[in-house]
Protein backbone atom coordinates (compact mmCIF):
# COMPACT_ATOMS: atom_id res chain seq x y z
CA UNK A 1 0.00 0.00 0.00
CA UNK A 2 1.36 3.36 -0.96
CA UNK A 3 0.54 6.47 0.94
CA UNK A 4 1.54 8.70 3.74
CA UNK A 5 1.77 8.10 7.44
CA UNK A 6 -1.45 10.02 8.08
CA UNK A 7 -3.28 7.70 5.69
CA UNK A 8 -2.28 4.55 7.49
CA UNK A 9 -2.98 6.22 10.82
CA UNK A 10 -6.56 7.07 9.84
CA UNK A 11 -7.14 3.68 8.19
CA UNK A 12 -5.74 1.71 11.09
CA UNK A 13 -7.66 3.72 13.70
CA UNK A 14 -10.97 2.97 11.98
CA UNK A 15 -10.06 -0.66 11.31
CA UNK A 16 -8.98 -1.18 14.92
CA UNK A 17 -12.28 0.16 16.20
CA UNK A 18 -14.09 -2.13 13.75
CA UNK A 19 -11.99 -5.13 14.81
CA UNK A 20 -12.66 -4.55 18.51
CA UNK A 21 -16.38 -4.11 17.87
CA UNK A 22 -16.52 -7.23 15.72
CA UNK A 23 -14.62 -9.46 18.12
CA UNK A 24 -15.70 -8.21 21.55
CA UNK A 25 -18.92 -10.30 21.90
CA UNK A 26 -17.20 -13.49 20.75
CA UNK A 27 -14.23 -13.04 23.07
CA UNK A 28 -16.45 -12.14 26.01
CA UNK A 29 -18.83 -15.07 25.50
CA UNK A 30 -15.86 -17.42 25.28
CA UNK A 31 -14.32 -15.96 28.44
CA UNK A 32 -17.59 -15.95 30.36
CA UNK A 33 -18.20 -19.63 29.61
CA UNK A 34 -15.07 -20.59 31.56
CA UNK A 35 -15.92 -18.60 34.67
CA UNK A 36 -15.92 -20.33 38.04
CA UNK A 37 -18.58 -18.13 39.64
CA UNK A 38 -22.35 -18.29 39.54
CA UNK A 39 -22.74 -15.00 37.79
CA UNK A 40 -20.47 -13.31 35.32
CA UNK A 41 -18.26 -10.80 37.05
CA UNK A 42 -15.29 -8.74 36.13
CA UNK A 43 -12.59 -9.70 36.96
CA UNK A 44 -13.73 -13.36 36.65
CA UNK A 45 -13.94 -15.71 39.64
CA UNK A 46 -11.30 -18.10 38.40
CA UNK A 47 -11.45 -20.66 35.63
CA UNK A 48 -13.58 -23.77 35.50
CA UNK A 49 -15.35 -26.06 33.11
CA UNK A 50 -18.35 -26.50 35.42
CA UNK A 51 -20.77 -24.74 33.06
CA UNK A 52 -19.79 -27.09 30.27
CA UNK A 53 -20.43 -30.02 32.61
CA UNK A 54 -23.79 -28.44 33.46
CA UNK A 55 -24.92 -27.99 29.85
CA UNK A 56 -23.74 -31.45 28.81
CA UNK A 57 -26.23 -32.80 31.39
CA UNK A 58 -29.13 -30.70 30.19
CA UNK A 59 -31.22 -32.75 27.79
CA UNK A 60 -33.36 -29.82 26.64
CA UNK A 61 -30.27 -28.03 25.38
CA UNK A 62 -28.94 -31.12 23.67
CA UNK A 63 -32.29 -31.77 22.00
CA UNK A 64 -32.57 -28.16 20.89
CA UNK A 65 -29.12 -28.39 19.37
CA UNK A 66 -29.94 -31.65 17.57
CA UNK A 67 -33.13 -30.08 16.21
CA UNK A 68 -31.14 -27.09 14.98
CA UNK A 69 -28.72 -29.44 13.20
CA UNK A 70 -31.68 -31.20 11.63
CA UNK A 71 -33.11 -27.90 10.35
CA UNK A 72 -29.75 -26.88 8.90
CA UNK A 73 -29.36 -30.29 7.23
CA UNK A 74 -32.78 -30.15 5.58
CA UNK A 75 -32.03 -26.61 4.43
CA UNK A 76 -28.69 -27.57 2.88
CA UNK A 77 -29.94 -30.76 1.24
CA UNK A 78 -32.74 -28.84 -0.47
CA UNK A 79 -30.57 -25.85 -1.36
CA UNK A 80 -27.76 -27.77 -3.06
CA UNK A 81 -29.68 -29.14 -6.08
CA UNK A 82 -32.12 -26.23 -6.33
CA UNK A 83 -29.49 -23.50 -6.09
CA UNK A 84 -26.90 -25.29 -8.21
CA UNK A 85 -29.29 -25.89 -11.11
CA UNK A 86 -30.65 -22.35 -10.98
CA UNK A 87 -27.17 -20.87 -10.71
CA UNK A 88 -25.86 -22.84 -13.70
CA UNK A 89 -28.95 -21.97 -15.74
CA UNK A 90 -28.54 -18.25 -15.01
CA UNK A 91 -24.81 -18.24 -15.65
CA UNK A 92 -24.71 -20.40 -18.77
CA UNK A 93 -27.80 -19.81 -20.83
CA UNK A 94 -29.40 -16.77 -22.36
CA UNK A 95 -32.79 -17.12 -20.70
CA UNK A 96 -35.83 -15.15 -21.77
CA UNK A 97 -37.03 -12.65 -19.17
CA UNK A 98 -33.63 -13.01 -17.50
CA UNK A 99 -33.95 -9.68 -15.66
CA UNK A 100 -37.41 -10.57 -14.36
CA UNK A 101 -36.29 -14.00 -13.19
CA UNK A 102 -33.30 -12.46 -11.43
CA UNK A 103 -35.44 -9.91 -9.62
CA UNK A 104 -37.89 -12.67 -8.71
CA UNK A 105 -35.12 -14.90 -7.35
CA UNK A 106 -33.85 -11.97 -5.25
CA UNK A 107 -37.25 -11.73 -3.50
CA UNK A 108 -35.99 -13.60 -0.41
CA UNK A 109 -33.58 -10.71 0.14
CA UNK A 110 -35.92 -7.86 -0.69
CA UNK A 111 -38.86 -9.11 1.37
CA UNK A 112 -38.07 -8.35 5.02
CA UNK A 113 -37.49 -11.47 7.12
CA UNK A 114 -40.45 -10.74 9.35
CA UNK A 115 -42.66 -10.59 6.23
CA UNK A 116 -41.27 -13.84 4.80
CA UNK A 117 -41.51 -15.54 8.17
CA UNK A 118 -45.12 -14.51 8.79
CA UNK A 119 -46.13 -15.40 5.24
CA UNK A 120 -44.60 -18.86 5.58
CA UNK A 121 -46.19 -19.25 9.00
CA UNK A 122 -49.61 -18.52 7.50
CA UNK A 123 -49.25 -20.93 4.56
CA UNK A 124 -47.63 -23.69 6.64
CA UNK A 125 -50.45 -23.22 9.12
CA UNK A 126 -53.03 -23.62 6.35
CA UNK A 127 -51.23 -26.71 5.09
CA UNK A 128 -51.28 -28.15 8.62
CA UNK A 129 -47.54 -28.75 8.77
CA UNK A 130 -46.72 -26.19 11.45
CA UNK A 131 -45.11 -27.82 14.46
CA UNK A 132 -42.82 -30.06 12.43
CA UNK A 133 -39.14 -29.49 11.87
CA UNK A 134 -38.72 -29.95 8.12
CA UNK A 135 -40.84 -26.92 7.19
CA UNK A 136 -38.45 -24.81 9.28
CA UNK A 137 -35.59 -26.19 7.18
CA UNK A 138 -37.46 -25.37 3.96
CA UNK A 139 -38.13 -21.87 5.27
CA UNK A 140 -34.44 -21.32 6.07
CA UNK A 141 -33.63 -22.57 2.58
CA UNK A 142 -36.04 -20.15 0.88
CA UNK A 143 -34.89 -17.05 2.73
CA UNK A 144 -31.18 -17.71 2.06
CA UNK A 145 -31.44 -19.24 -1.42
CA UNK A 146 -29.90 -16.21 -3.22
CA UNK A 147 -26.62 -16.90 -1.36
CA UNK A 148 -26.48 -20.37 -2.94
CA UNK A 149 -27.35 -19.09 -6.43
CA UNK A 150 -24.80 -16.28 -6.12
CA UNK A 151 -22.02 -18.63 -5.11
CA UNK A 152 -22.74 -20.95 -8.04
CA UNK A 153 -23.10 -18.21 -10.68
CA UNK A 154 -19.85 -16.65 -9.48
CA UNK A 155 -17.91 -19.85 -10.12
CA UNK A 156 -19.84 -20.79 -13.27
CA UNK A 157 -18.36 -17.82 -15.11
CA UNK A 158 -15.09 -19.77 -15.07
CA UNK A 159 -16.75 -22.62 -16.97
CA UNK A 160 -15.78 -22.67 -20.65
CA UNK A 161 -18.79 -23.82 -22.71
CA UNK A 162 -16.38 -25.32 -25.25
CA UNK A 163 -15.42 -27.94 -22.67
CA UNK A 164 -18.98 -29.22 -22.51
CA UNK A 165 -19.21 -29.24 -26.31
CA UNK A 166 -15.92 -31.13 -26.49
CA UNK A 167 -17.22 -33.76 -24.06
CA UNK A 168 -20.42 -34.12 -26.06
CA UNK A 169 -18.36 -34.36 -29.24
CA UNK A 170 -16.46 -37.25 -27.72
CA UNK A 171 -19.75 -39.04 -27.25
CA UNK A 172 -20.75 -38.13 -23.70
CA UNK A 173 -24.53 -38.07 -23.25
CA UNK A 174 -26.08 -35.01 -21.51
CA UNK A 175 -26.08 -36.34 -17.93
CA UNK A 176 -22.48 -37.43 -18.21
CA UNK A 177 -21.48 -34.02 -19.54
CA UNK A 178 -23.23 -32.47 -16.56
CA UNK A 179 -21.63 -34.72 -13.95
CA UNK A 180 -18.11 -34.90 -15.35
CA UNK A 181 -17.65 -31.43 -16.83
CA UNK A 182 -20.22 -28.87 -15.66
CA UNK A 183 -20.56 -29.90 -12.02
CA UNK A 184 -16.81 -30.16 -11.25
CA UNK A 185 -16.31 -26.71 -12.78
CA UNK A 186 -18.82 -25.07 -10.42
CA UNK A 187 -17.84 -27.18 -7.40
CA UNK A 188 -16.11 -24.33 -5.49
CA UNK A 189 -19.37 -22.37 -5.73
CA UNK A 190 -21.43 -25.35 -4.61
CA UNK A 191 -19.16 -25.87 -1.58
CA UNK A 192 -19.17 -22.19 -0.64
CA UNK A 193 -22.92 -21.95 -1.09
CA UNK A 194 -23.76 -25.06 0.90
CA UNK A 195 -21.48 -24.06 3.78
CA UNK A 196 -23.15 -20.64 3.85
CA UNK A 197 -26.61 -22.20 3.76
CA UNK A 198 -25.79 -24.62 6.56
CA UNK A 199 -24.27 -22.05 8.90
CA UNK A 200 -26.98 -19.46 8.23
CA UNK A 201 -29.71 -22.03 8.90
CA UNK A 202 -27.91 -23.08 12.09
CA UNK A 203 -28.06 -19.47 13.30
CA UNK A 204 -31.45 -18.53 11.91
CA UNK A 205 -33.46 -16.89 14.63
CA UNK A 206 -36.46 -14.84 13.55
CA UNK A 207 -37.96 -17.31 11.07
CA UNK A 208 -37.40 -20.14 13.56
CA UNK A 209 -39.05 -18.07 16.28
CA UNK A 210 -42.15 -17.69 14.10
CA UNK A 211 -42.33 -21.31 12.94
CA UNK A 212 -41.49 -23.35 16.04
CA UNK A 213 -43.59 -24.01 19.10
CA UNK A 214 -42.44 -24.96 22.60
CA UNK A 215 -42.03 -28.64 21.67
CA UNK A 216 -39.64 -28.13 18.77
CA UNK A 217 -37.76 -25.03 19.85
CA UNK A 218 -34.38 -24.54 18.13
CA UNK A 219 -31.21 -23.50 19.91
CA UNK A 220 -31.09 -19.79 18.90
CA UNK A 221 -34.73 -19.43 19.99
CA UNK A 222 -34.01 -21.27 23.23
CA UNK A 223 -31.12 -18.92 23.99
CA UNK A 224 -33.28 -15.91 23.17
CA UNK A 225 -36.04 -17.16 25.46
CA UNK A 226 -33.55 -17.77 28.28
CA UNK A 227 -31.94 -14.33 28.19
CA UNK A 228 -32.93 -12.59 31.41
CA UNK A 229 -31.62 -9.52 33.08
CA UNK A 230 -29.47 -11.67 35.38
CA UNK A 231 -26.69 -13.05 33.23
CA UNK A 232 -25.70 -16.62 34.04
CA UNK A 233 -22.70 -18.35 32.46
CA UNK A 234 -24.57 -21.46 31.27
CA UNK A 235 -25.96 -19.48 28.33
CA UNK A 236 -22.42 -18.43 27.48
CA UNK A 237 -21.35 -22.05 27.49
CA UNK A 238 -24.12 -23.01 25.02
CA UNK A 239 -23.27 -20.05 22.86
CA UNK A 240 -19.76 -21.44 22.51
CA UNK A 241 -21.34 -24.22 20.43
CA UNK A 242 -22.13 -21.59 17.81
CA UNK A 243 -18.66 -20.09 18.03
CA UNK A 244 -17.18 -23.57 17.49
CA UNK A 245 -19.46 -24.26 14.51
CA UNK A 246 -18.53 -20.90 13.05
CA UNK A 247 -14.83 -21.62 13.43
CA UNK A 248 -15.22 -25.04 11.78
CA UNK A 249 -17.15 -23.51 8.88
CA UNK A 250 -14.46 -20.85 8.34
CA UNK A 251 -11.74 -23.50 8.48
CA UNK A 252 -13.54 -25.65 5.90
CA UNK A 253 -14.24 -22.68 3.68
CA UNK A 254 -10.61 -21.65 3.77
CA UNK A 255 -9.32 -25.18 3.16
CA UNK A 256 -11.75 -26.18 0.42
CA UNK A 257 -12.09 -22.99 -1.62
CA UNK A 258 -10.04 -20.27 0.08
CA UNK A 259 -11.53 -17.27 1.87
CA UNK A 260 -10.09 -14.98 -0.81
CA UNK A 261 -12.94 -15.80 -3.20
CA UNK A 262 -15.06 -13.28 -1.31
CA UNK A 263 -12.65 -10.55 -2.39
CA UNK A 264 -12.78 -11.38 -6.08
CA UNK A 265 -14.45 -8.86 -8.31
CA UNK A 266 -17.02 -10.63 -10.40
CA UNK B 1 -18.74 -63.36 -19.86
CA UNK B 2 -16.41 -62.36 -17.12
CA UNK B 3 -14.18 -60.35 -19.39
CA UNK B 4 -17.17 -58.48 -20.69
CA UNK B 5 -18.22 -57.50 -17.19
CA UNK B 6 -14.86 -55.96 -16.30
CA UNK B 7 -14.83 -54.17 -19.60
CA UNK B 8 -18.16 -52.56 -18.80
CA UNK B 9 -18.18 -51.66 -15.09
CA UNK B 10 -21.24 -51.26 -12.95
CA UNK B 11 -20.87 -47.48 -12.79
CA UNK B 12 -21.25 -47.26 -16.54
CA UNK B 13 -24.34 -49.42 -16.48
CA UNK B 14 -25.93 -47.16 -13.89
CA UNK B 15 -25.03 -44.07 -15.89
CA UNK B 16 -26.45 -45.67 -19.03
CA UNK B 17 -29.68 -46.49 -17.24
CA UNK B 18 -29.90 -42.92 -15.91
CA UNK B 19 -29.19 -41.48 -19.34
CA UNK B 20 -31.94 -43.69 -20.72
CA UNK B 21 -34.43 -42.51 -18.12
CA UNK B 22 -33.41 -38.89 -18.66
CA UNK B 23 -33.75 -39.21 -22.42
CA UNK B 24 -37.17 -40.84 -22.03
CA UNK B 25 -38.66 -38.11 -19.81
CA UNK B 26 -36.75 -35.20 -21.32
CA UNK B 27 -36.04 -35.93 -25.01
CA UNK B 28 -33.39 -33.97 -26.89
CA UNK B 29 -36.00 -31.92 -28.73
CA UNK B 30 -36.90 -30.25 -25.42
CA UNK B 31 -33.32 -29.03 -25.22
CA UNK B 32 -34.20 -25.38 -25.59
CA UNK B 33 -36.42 -25.59 -22.52
CA UNK B 34 -33.69 -27.14 -20.37
CA UNK B 35 -32.60 -23.87 -18.66
CA UNK B 36 -36.21 -23.26 -17.64
CA UNK B 37 -36.44 -26.77 -16.22
CA UNK B 38 -33.27 -26.06 -14.23
CA UNK B 39 -34.74 -22.81 -12.90
CA UNK B 40 -38.09 -24.37 -12.04
CA UNK B 41 -37.28 -25.71 -8.53
CA UNK B 42 -35.87 -22.34 -7.43
CA UNK B 43 -38.85 -20.50 -8.90
CA UNK B 44 -41.26 -22.83 -7.08
CA UNK B 45 -39.39 -22.54 -3.80
CA UNK B 46 -39.38 -18.73 -3.93
CA UNK B 47 -43.04 -19.04 -4.94
CA UNK B 48 -43.70 -20.01 -1.30
CA UNK B 49 -42.85 -16.43 -0.36
CA UNK B 50 -45.23 -15.06 -2.97
CA UNK B 51 -47.99 -17.33 -1.62
CA UNK B 52 -47.11 -16.06 1.85
CA UNK B 53 -47.42 -12.45 0.73
CA UNK B 54 -50.83 -13.22 -0.77
CA UNK B 55 -51.91 -14.72 2.56
CA UNK B 56 -50.65 -11.62 4.37
CA UNK B 57 -52.53 -9.37 1.96
CA UNK B 58 -55.68 -11.41 2.52
CA UNK B 59 -55.33 -11.27 6.29
CA UNK B 60 -54.65 -7.54 6.23
CA UNK B 61 -58.09 -6.85 4.79
CA UNK B 62 -59.95 -8.67 7.56
CA UNK B 63 -60.71 -6.89 10.80
CA UNK B 64 -60.80 -8.44 14.23
CA UNK B 65 -64.12 -8.39 16.05
CA UNK B 66 -63.02 -7.75 19.63
CA UNK B 67 -66.20 -9.20 21.14
CA UNK B 68 -66.10 -12.61 19.43
CA UNK B 69 -62.37 -12.71 18.51
CA UNK B 70 -63.38 -13.75 15.00
CA UNK B 71 -62.05 -12.26 11.78
CA UNK B 72 -64.53 -10.68 9.40
CA UNK B 73 -65.43 -12.52 6.19
CA UNK B 74 -65.69 -9.39 4.14
CA UNK B 75 -62.83 -7.13 3.23
CA UNK B 76 -62.28 -3.62 4.56
CA UNK B 77 -59.40 -1.22 4.76
CA UNK B 78 -60.00 -0.49 8.43
CA UNK B 79 -56.67 -2.05 9.42
CA UNK B 80 -54.77 0.25 7.09
CA UNK B 81 -56.58 3.26 8.53
CA UNK B 82 -55.63 2.18 12.05
CA UNK B 83 -52.01 1.50 11.07
CA UNK B 84 -51.68 4.97 9.58
CA UNK B 85 -53.44 6.91 12.29
CA UNK B 86 -52.38 5.30 15.56
CA UNK B 87 -49.51 7.36 16.96
CA UNK B 88 -47.73 4.28 18.36
CA UNK B 89 -47.04 2.88 14.91
CA UNK B 90 -45.89 6.25 13.65
CA UNK B 91 -43.38 6.49 16.49
CA UNK B 92 -42.13 2.96 15.82
CA UNK B 93 -41.84 3.55 12.07
CA UNK B 94 -39.98 6.80 12.61
CA UNK B 95 -37.62 5.18 15.11
CA UNK B 96 -36.82 2.32 12.70
CA UNK B 97 -36.31 4.59 9.69
CA UNK B 98 -34.01 7.01 11.48
CA UNK B 99 -32.08 4.09 12.95
CA UNK B 100 -31.70 2.48 9.52
CA UNK B 101 -30.28 5.70 8.06
CA UNK B 102 -27.84 6.31 10.93
CA UNK B 103 -26.73 2.66 10.98
CA UNK B 104 -26.16 2.67 7.22
CA UNK B 105 -24.02 5.81 7.36
CA UNK B 106 -21.94 4.66 10.34
CA UNK B 107 -21.52 1.13 8.99
CA UNK B 108 -20.28 2.36 5.61
CA UNK B 109 -17.79 4.72 7.30
CA UNK B 110 -16.23 1.79 9.16
CA UNK B 111 -16.69 -0.83 6.43
CA UNK B 112 -14.83 1.14 3.76
CA UNK B 113 -11.42 1.33 5.48
CA UNK B 114 -11.77 -2.31 6.55
CA UNK B 115 -12.48 -3.48 3.01
CA UNK B 116 -9.81 -1.17 1.59
CA UNK B 117 -7.12 -2.44 3.92
CA UNK B 118 -8.18 -6.05 3.34
CA UNK B 119 -8.04 -5.70 -0.44
CA UNK B 120 -4.91 -3.53 -0.70
CA UNK B 121 -2.64 -5.03 1.95
CA UNK B 122 0.48 -6.73 0.64
CA UNK B 123 0.53 -9.19 3.54
CA UNK B 124 -1.49 -12.38 2.94
CA UNK B 125 -1.41 -12.98 6.70
CA UNK B 126 -3.08 -9.68 7.52
CA UNK B 127 -5.66 -10.31 4.79
CA UNK B 128 -6.52 -13.70 6.20
CA UNK B 129 -6.69 -12.31 9.73
CA UNK B 130 -9.09 -9.56 8.63
CA UNK B 131 -11.21 -12.10 6.74
CA UNK B 132 -11.45 -14.44 9.72
CA UNK B 133 -12.23 -11.57 12.11
CA UNK B 134 -15.05 -10.69 9.71
CA UNK B 135 -16.48 -14.16 9.17
CA UNK B 136 -16.38 -15.33 12.77
CA UNK B 137 -19.07 -12.91 14.01
CA UNK B 138 -20.92 -13.19 10.67
CA UNK B 139 -21.31 -16.93 11.23
CA UNK B 140 -22.22 -16.72 14.92
CA UNK B 141 -25.68 -15.28 14.61
CA UNK B 142 -27.48 -12.34 16.06
CA UNK B 143 -28.73 -13.81 19.30
CA UNK B 144 -25.34 -14.92 20.55
CA UNK B 145 -23.73 -11.63 19.54
CA UNK B 146 -26.43 -9.61 21.27
CA UNK B 147 -25.96 -11.82 24.32
CA UNK B 148 -22.24 -10.97 24.24
CA UNK B 149 -23.13 -7.28 24.33
CA UNK B 150 -25.42 -7.90 27.31
CA UNK B 151 -22.49 -9.42 29.18
CA UNK B 152 -20.33 -6.41 28.34
CA UNK B 153 -22.80 -3.56 28.68
CA UNK B 154 -25.50 -4.94 30.99
CA UNK B 155 -26.38 -3.37 34.32
CA UNK B 156 -24.21 -5.97 36.06
CA UNK B 157 -22.03 -6.26 32.98
CA UNK B 158 -18.30 -6.04 32.61
CA UNK B 159 -18.10 -2.32 31.90
CA UNK B 160 -20.18 -1.43 34.92
CA UNK B 161 -18.23 -3.84 37.15
CA UNK B 162 -14.98 -2.33 35.94
CA UNK B 163 -16.29 1.18 36.52
CA UNK B 164 -17.37 0.09 39.99
CA UNK B 165 -13.79 -0.89 40.78
CA UNK B 166 -12.66 2.69 40.22
CA UNK B 167 -15.61 4.05 42.15
CA UNK B 168 -17.93 5.14 39.34
CA UNK B 169 -21.63 4.43 39.89
CA UNK B 170 -23.20 1.92 37.45
CA UNK B 171 -24.58 3.42 34.29
CA UNK B 172 -27.45 2.29 32.14
CA UNK B 173 -25.71 1.27 28.94
CA UNK B 174 -28.35 -0.98 27.40
CA UNK B 175 -32.10 -0.82 26.82
CA UNK B 176 -31.71 2.52 25.07
CA UNK B 177 -31.59 3.78 21.49
CA UNK B 178 -27.79 4.13 21.17
CA UNK B 179 -27.32 0.54 22.36
CA UNK B 180 -29.63 -0.71 19.61
CA UNK B 181 -27.84 1.41 17.00
CA UNK B 182 -24.49 0.13 18.19
CA UNK B 183 -25.64 -3.50 18.10
CA UNK B 184 -26.99 -3.02 14.60
CA UNK B 185 -23.76 -1.48 13.32
CA UNK B 186 -21.82 -4.44 14.69
CA UNK B 187 -24.29 -6.85 13.10
CA UNK B 188 -24.14 -5.10 9.70
CA UNK B 189 -20.37 -4.58 9.40
CA UNK B 190 -19.57 -8.00 7.85
CA UNK B 191 -22.36 -7.63 5.29
CA UNK B 192 -21.14 -4.18 4.28
CA UNK B 193 -17.47 -5.18 4.03
CA UNK B 194 -18.31 -8.26 1.95
CA UNK B 195 -20.39 -6.16 -0.46
CA UNK B 196 -17.69 -3.47 -0.72
CA UNK B 197 -14.64 -5.69 -1.15
CA UNK B 198 -15.32 -6.97 -4.71
CA UNK B 199 -15.93 -3.41 -5.90
CA UNK B 200 -12.59 -2.29 -4.42
CA UNK B 201 -10.77 -5.28 -5.95
CA UNK B 202 -12.01 -4.11 -9.34
CA UNK B 203 -10.21 -0.75 -8.99
CA UNK B 204 -6.70 -1.02 -10.45
CA UNK B 205 -4.09 0.05 -7.94
CA UNK B 206 -2.20 1.82 -10.74
CA UNK B 207 -4.96 4.43 -10.86
CA UNK B 208 -4.14 5.46 -7.31
CA UNK B 209 -0.44 5.47 -8.08
CA UNK B 210 -1.08 7.61 -11.16
CA UNK B 211 -3.13 10.11 -9.20
CA UNK B 212 -0.41 10.17 -6.57
CA UNK B 213 2.33 10.77 -9.11
CA UNK B 214 0.37 13.72 -10.43
CA UNK B 215 0.55 15.26 -6.99
CA UNK B 216 -2.73 14.29 -5.32
CA UNK B 217 -2.45 13.44 -1.63
CA UNK B 218 -4.25 10.39 -0.29
CA UNK B 219 -7.37 12.30 0.78
CA UNK B 220 -7.81 13.66 -2.75
CA UNK B 221 -7.10 10.23 -4.26
CA UNK B 222 -9.84 8.75 -2.09
CA UNK B 223 -12.34 11.48 -2.89
CA UNK B 224 -11.66 11.71 -6.63
CA UNK B 225 -10.59 8.19 -7.59
CA UNK B 226 -11.36 5.43 -5.10
CA UNK B 227 -14.75 6.47 -3.73
CA UNK B 228 -16.35 7.22 -7.14
CA UNK B 229 -15.08 3.95 -8.60
CA UNK B 230 -16.27 2.01 -5.56
CA UNK B 231 -19.82 3.25 -6.12
CA UNK B 232 -21.32 -0.15 -7.07
CA UNK B 233 -19.99 -1.52 -3.80
CA UNK B 234 -21.41 1.36 -1.78
CA UNK B 235 -24.80 0.88 -3.43
CA UNK B 236 -24.82 -2.85 -2.76
CA UNK B 237 -23.65 -2.44 0.81
CA UNK B 238 -25.93 0.53 1.44
CA UNK B 239 -29.06 -1.25 0.22
CA UNK B 240 -28.33 -4.39 2.22
CA UNK B 241 -27.56 -2.53 5.44
CA UNK B 242 -30.48 -0.14 5.06
CA UNK B 243 -33.10 -2.84 4.52
CA UNK B 244 -31.69 -5.32 7.03
CA UNK B 245 -31.47 -2.76 9.83
CA UNK B 246 -34.86 -1.24 9.01
CA UNK B 247 -36.49 -4.64 9.38
CA UNK B 248 -34.41 -6.12 12.18
CA UNK B 249 -36.04 -7.87 15.11
CA UNK B 250 -33.44 -9.46 17.38
CA UNK B 251 -31.21 -6.48 18.15
CA UNK B 252 -34.03 -4.09 19.15
CA UNK B 253 -35.65 -6.92 21.13
CA UNK B 254 -32.53 -7.94 23.07
CA UNK B 255 -30.59 -4.68 23.38
CA UNK B 256 -33.68 -2.48 23.43
CA UNK B 257 -35.36 -4.53 26.14
CA UNK B 258 -38.88 -3.82 24.89
CA UNK B 259 -38.55 -0.06 25.10
CA UNK B 260 -37.00 0.43 21.65
CA UNK B 261 -39.30 -1.60 19.39
CA UNK B 262 -38.78 -1.49 15.64
CA UNK B 263 -41.44 -2.24 13.02
CA UNK B 264 -40.67 -5.97 13.07
CA UNK B 265 -41.20 -6.09 16.85
CA UNK B 266 -44.51 -4.26 16.50
CA UNK B 267 -45.62 -6.81 13.90
CA UNK B 268 -44.58 -9.71 16.13
CA UNK B 269 -46.51 -8.21 19.05
CA UNK B 270 -49.65 -7.87 16.94
CA UNK B 271 -49.48 -11.55 16.03
CA UNK B 272 -48.41 -13.08 19.32
CA UNK B 273 -49.36 -10.66 22.10
CA UNK B 274 -52.45 -8.81 20.91
CA UNK B 275 -53.46 -11.65 18.56
CA UNK B 276 -54.73 -9.15 16.02
CA UNK B 277 -53.55 -11.00 12.95
CA UNK B 278 -55.25 -8.55 10.60
CA UNK B 279 -53.45 -5.51 11.95
CA UNK B 280 -50.17 -7.43 12.15
CA UNK B 281 -50.53 -8.49 8.52
CA UNK B 282 -51.28 -4.90 7.56
CA UNK B 283 -48.10 -3.67 9.24
CA UNK B 284 -46.10 -6.48 7.62
CA UNK B 285 -47.45 -5.58 4.20
CA UNK B 286 -46.61 -1.92 4.73
CA UNK B 287 -43.08 -2.85 5.82
CA UNK B 288 -42.63 -4.97 2.67
CA UNK B 289 -43.84 -2.01 0.61
CA UNK B 290 -41.58 0.44 2.44
CA UNK B 291 -38.56 -1.84 1.96
CA UNK B 292 -39.32 -2.37 -1.72
CA UNK B 293 -39.79 1.35 -2.30
CA UNK B 294 -36.45 2.10 -0.65
CA UNK B 295 -34.63 -0.60 -2.66
CA UNK B 296 -36.38 0.45 -5.87
CA UNK B 297 -35.51 4.08 -5.24
CA UNK B 298 -31.83 3.31 -4.73
CA UNK B 299 -31.74 1.03 -7.79
CA UNK B 300 -33.54 3.60 -9.93
CA UNK B 301 -31.16 6.36 -8.85
CA UNK B 302 -27.88 4.44 -8.83
CA UNK B 303 -28.35 1.00 -10.46
CA UNK B 304 -28.08 -2.41 -8.80
CA UNK B 305 -24.37 -2.17 -7.90
CA UNK B 306 -22.77 -5.35 -6.63
CA UNK B 307 -26.19 -6.87 -5.96
CA UNK B 308 -26.70 -7.97 -9.57
CA UNK B 309 -26.78 -11.72 -10.08
CA UNK B 310 -26.11 -13.85 -13.12
CA UNK B 311 -24.20 -13.47 -16.37
CA UNK B 312 -23.57 -10.09 -17.88
CA UNK B 313 -22.62 -7.25 -15.65
CA UNK B 314 -22.52 -3.95 -17.42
Amino acid sequence: MSGSRSKSFVLWTLVTIALITLSAPTVVVLGASFTGGNIITFPPDGLSLRWYARISQASDLRNAFLRTLQVATVCTIVAIPVGTLAGIALAKYAVRFEKTIQIYLLLPFTIPLIGSGIGLMLIFGKAGILGQLWPVGIACCVINLPFMIWAVTASATGLDPDLELAAANCGAPPLQVFFSVTLPAVMPGVITGSLLMFILALNEFLVSLLLVDARIVTLPVLIYNSIRSIITPDLAAISVVFIACSAVAIFLLDRLVGLDIFLKSK
Amino acid sequence: MRAARTAYPLKWRIMDALEGVAAAIWPARFKRATPYLMLLPAVLLVGLLVLGLIQIADASLRTLDTTTFQFSDDYSIANFRRALTEPLFLVVAQRSLIAALIVTAVTLIFAFPYAYLMVRTRSPRLRKFLLIALFLPFFIGQVVRAYGWLIILGNQGMVNEALGLVGVAPMRLIYNYPAVLFGLVQYMLPFAVLMLAPALTAIPEELEAAAGSLGANWVRIFIHVVLPLARPGFIGAGVVVLTLSLTDFAVPAILGGGSQDFIANAIYDQFFRTSDQGLGATLALMLVALGSILVGLVFALFGAGTLAMGRSRA
